[in-house]
């Protein structure tokens, strides 16, 4: 979960308003489908240029996990008129700086570069949406590459490993369950025809957005995104992803050993809803109030003053196109015991269903999420970032009303959330115990 | 609002690569020809220099205040002594106590943070435009008026050593603070920052409090103010708070530089993993040394980006590393070179094998014509998205400030990397790179 940790930092970063935000996006939907969104910003001679597509390991299969991570590796093996290697080559050549990352939900490519060259960039994602080689001799070597991910970030790493397998016990039915990055096995065996129809499947203009933010002239910009990426052909609807998890009936646990691990890990999990129910946004506040910030509840019972945990927090996740799950952690000091950090966990998700929460710390919790999205603005890539997340769930207007949802939200409403949802039947445990 | 997500670079690689870049590769310190410098510079009567970047378009202002108090002046005793100072330096004023300063800031949604490296120790401010007045206050009341408590100091003191403790699973902070060692041997930049569990446990609030007497004075003090904030205003902010901070007479005491141990040595330890962690590292330069900018050109066409050399091989053709890197870090007594690696425990001799061959070549023969550009153009080209929010600005004034690097640095920097032939980066390839010349620490299974 560190790496979550580190995640909800980021992420929480993204979070833009300024109410006038909104009213300047350019948006507008090509022919082909494609979903295109432009903000100019003329700060800087930049722009962040990001290709958002409707897929992640949400829609593999048992057996193909990990397939939408393969395939964002593969993004960057060429085309016939941009072959091997050439992506990275004309983007760092240009000055420009790009990645990609695979989520649960959605798979997301960027290159923040000069605006001058937004040309370039638009040739060169609009290219790889349709023609990618898939060249099953760079398919093969790249495998190996994504098995040296899969240990550096799991097999090796004992909170990642953890998580993992505390997703597949919360998870029965829904493929949130199934690690992104796929078990190894399934990485050992997924074939070039497998990837291949994935990428035919998925990568389809009308399943995807184009979002950028920069200096660049907003009616410019989209004729040279229709001009381009208007060519491509609509493809057919991608096949709804229809798991639904059912209902948890019972606590579910998992103990794990690991040889290399100095001290114990305790992950905790409740299924919760997305952010299409009134309660999401409470589970938001919920969160920043156990963990944000050092003045926020368990740093300031668990770490600071009784110094029972290394580190502990809690974690929504409110961008998530299903319902998912809300994380509570911890790491107990050397001394303490997994056990007494369990419980002393349980009794603050308790004491949350019993007690309101003061004004001040909703105040306060107010005022954080509220200030994030003020110094998202500041970077035209976490502008672009957001505009995107809240695009995948229904609409990037939706960042317009979240403040005022999440200005709404009173201490009885926290209270309610934490009755409704965090039943001590209904969660997942997951416990890492170190050698010796 | 967290989410998983995976990457397809080494988040490690990039993030390391951006850190290193931020204080070393050139940026738009000026627009075009003409346009205002990248920040205003003053120095105050008792010696703060002052540097204020004017960004007005967000509401927002990022501070930063570097002192020359990281640890590389630990007494050779008391390593952490300085990490340990940076963080109990907020849990408690002469004002507030931690909690109540925590409270004061995270209720405006700001942070006031303490963080120590090897030559500094820099107190960070982030606040919306609104809350100045109190993140000023609070970052002031920090620095000037620290009562370190006896019982934040033993708190502390337990969670580095946890912290510590923690930090011997990962494998990457393993190898690093090995090759650190064989790096800097005999010199204060080979112990850990944060020490070690039995060297923290000998610290005391006695040593924090003298450590931090002689260590924060205003004629080492840096000043970054950035963000939605004029000269004047912020001139006047700074001075109200920091003006009547009086300089001690006699000068800071200092450390001299880094030099070279006298032989290179391989490390192993021992770890049970599936992937063993080769790093490869030895002494280098820094800005001020011309022979920087070559090797900054030739780290970066060794390993620096996803075209790179070891990228190409290592990665793309043998698949056998999702992170391969190499990277310069310069410090303000030394800088270091080098390249790690991540592969499966099999694989690691070829992959030692193959690092060896690159960096070798790096020196026999001259890089080509196209992959020279790649790299200049990208070091320069690149530049403005490592400034493009106020946080980032103000830790590169403070830097570049710190090194002596003066506020034209980034246009000489750009000239400099320019102008960076293939030849000089086979000469300077030839004087750093010699594969003999490093120390390799290796972490993992081993036979």
């Amino acid at each position: 979960m560190r790496i979550a940790i580190l995640l909800l930092l980021i992420v929480s970063l993204l979070a833009p308003p300024s109410s006038h935000a909104a009213d300047r996006v350019v948006a507008a939907t090509l022919d082909n489908g494609l979903r295109v969104l432009l903000l100019e910003d003329q700060r800087s001679p930049i722009v962040s240029f990001q290709v958002w597509y409707r897929v992640g390991s949400r829609n593999e299969h048992r057996g193909s996990t990990g397939i939408a991570h393969f395939l964002e590796h593969l993004m960057f093996k060429g085309t016939p008129s941009h072959g091997p290697k050439q992506f990275a080559r004309l983007v760092e050549e240009n000055g420009g700086q790009d990645n990609a990352f695979t989520s649960q939900d959605v798979t997301s490519y960027y290159v923040d570069i000069a605006a001058d060259k937004l040309d370039l960039v638009i040739d060169l994602e609009a290219d790889r949406m349709q023609n990618l080689l898939l060249d099953p001799k760079a398919i093969t070597s790249e495998r190996e590459v994504v098995i040296e991910e899969r240990r550096t970030r799991t097999e090796d790493d004992p909170g990642g490993f953890l998580g993992e397998e505390v997703s597949s016990i919360a998870f029965k039915a829904h493929p949130y369950g199934a690690p992104i990055i796929g078990w190894m096995d399934d990485i050992k065996r997924v074939t070039p025809d497998e990837i291949r129809a994935f990428y035919k499947t998925y990568y389809v203009p009308n399943n995807a957005i184009v979002v950028a933010v920069g200096a660049f002239r907003a009616a410019d910009a989209l004729e040279k995104i229709k001009k381009r990426f208007g060519r491509i052909p609509r493809g057919k609807v991608p096949p709804p992803m229809l798991a639904v998890e059912p209902v948890q009936n019972g606590e579910r646990r998992v103990v794990v050993k690991k040889q290399q691990a100095e001290l114990p890990i305790v992950y905790m999990a409740w299924h919760v809803p997305n952010q299409g129910s009134d309660d999401a946004v409470a589970l938001e506040l919920l969160s920043t109030i156990l963990s944000g910030g050092r003045a926020s509840r368990l740093y300031r019972d668990l770490v600071y003053q009784r110094q029972l945990a290394l580190e502990a927090g809690g974690d929504n996740s409110y961008f998530s196109i299903d319902p998912n799950l809300f994380w509570f952690w911890a790491t107990p000091m050397p001394g303490q015991t997994p056990e007494k950090l369990e419980a002393e966990l349980s009794l603050h998700m308790e004491r949350l269903k019993t007690e309101p929460v003061t004004e001040e710390e909703l105040a306060r919790a107010k005022n954080q999420i509220e200030a994030a999205f003020v110094y998202q603005e500041d970077s035209v890539h976490q502008r672009a970032s957001l505009l995107a997340r809240f695009e995948i769930i229904g609409g990037f207007a939706l960042k317009d009303s979240f403040l005022a949802k999440i200005r709404a939200v009173t201490a009885a409403d926290l209270t309610r959330v934490a009755r409704t949802w965090f039943a001590p039947d209904k969660k997942s445990v997951g416990v890492l115990l170190p050698k010796s | 609002m967290g989410a998983r997500v995976v990457l397809r670079a080494s988040q490690v690689g990039r993030a390391l690569a951006l850190a290193c870049a931020v204080l070393l590769a050139s940026f738009m310190a000026r627009g075009p020809a003409g346009a205002a410098p990248l920040a205003h510079r003053e120095v105050l009567p008792n010696g703060i220099v002052l540097l204020v970047a004017e960004r007005p378009a967000v509401p927002i202002v990022a501070v930063r205040v570097l002192g020359r108090a990281g640890a590389v002046y630990d007494p050779a005793d008391r390593a952490g002594l300085a990490n340990l100072t940076g963080a109990v330096l907020t849990r408690g004023t002469a004002k507030r106590t931690g909690p109540e300063l925590d409270s004061a800031i995270e209720f405006v949604g700001g942070s006031v943070e303490a963080g120590t490296g090897r030559d500094t120790l820099i107190v960070s401010m982030t606040a919306q435009k609104k809350d100045l007045t109190l993140g000023l206050d609070l970052v002031s009341e920090v620095i000037l008026t620290p009562t370190f408590p006896e019982a934040e100091v033993a708190r502390k003191v337990s969670e580095i050593q946890a912290a510590i403790k923690r930090s011997e699973e990962d494998p990457g902070t393993v190898a690093a603070r090995a090759l650190g060692r064989l790096v800097f041997e005999g010199h204060p930049y080979g112990r850990p920052v944060e020490g070690t569990r039995e060297s923290v446990a000998r610290l005391t609030r006695d040593d924090v409090v003298k450590f931090y007497r002689e260590r924060a004075r205003p004629d080492t003090t840096i000043i970054a103010v950035v963000g939605a904030v004029t000269v004047d205003e912020a001139r006047r902010e700074i001075l109200a708070r920091f003006g009547s901070w009086s300089r001690p007479a006699d000068p800071p005491a200092t450390v001299p530089a880094a030099s070279a141990p006298a032989t290179v040595r391989e490390e192993t330890v021992k770890r049970e993993l599936t992937q063993t962690t080769i790093m490869f590292g030895r002494q280098a330069v820094g800005q001020t040394d011309p022979d920087y900018f070559p090797m900054a050109v030739g780290s970066y066409a060794l390993g620096g980006g996803s075209a790179s050399r070891l990228y190409t091989r290592v990665r793309e053709e043998s698949g056998l590393a999702y992170a391969v890197y190499s990277w310069v870090a310069p410090w303000r007594l030394g800088a270091s070179f080098a390249v790690s690696a991540q592969t499966r425990t099999a694989e690691a001799p070829k992959v030692i094998a193959m690092i060896r061959e690159e960096l070798a070549r790096m020196g026999r023969e001259p890089v080509a014509e196209r992959e020279l550009a790649l790299a200049k153009q990208y070091l320069i080209g690149s530049f403005p998205f490592r400034l493009d929010t106020s946080g980032k600005v103000a830790d590169f004034l403070v830097a570049t400030e710190d090194r002596g690097l003066g506020l034209d640095y980034a246009d000489r920097y750009k000239e400099r990397i320019a102008r960076v032939t293939a030849a000089d980066v086979q000469r300077v390839a030839a004087k750093y790179f010699a594969p003999a010349s490093f120390n390799l620490v290796i972490v993992g299974e081993t036979k």
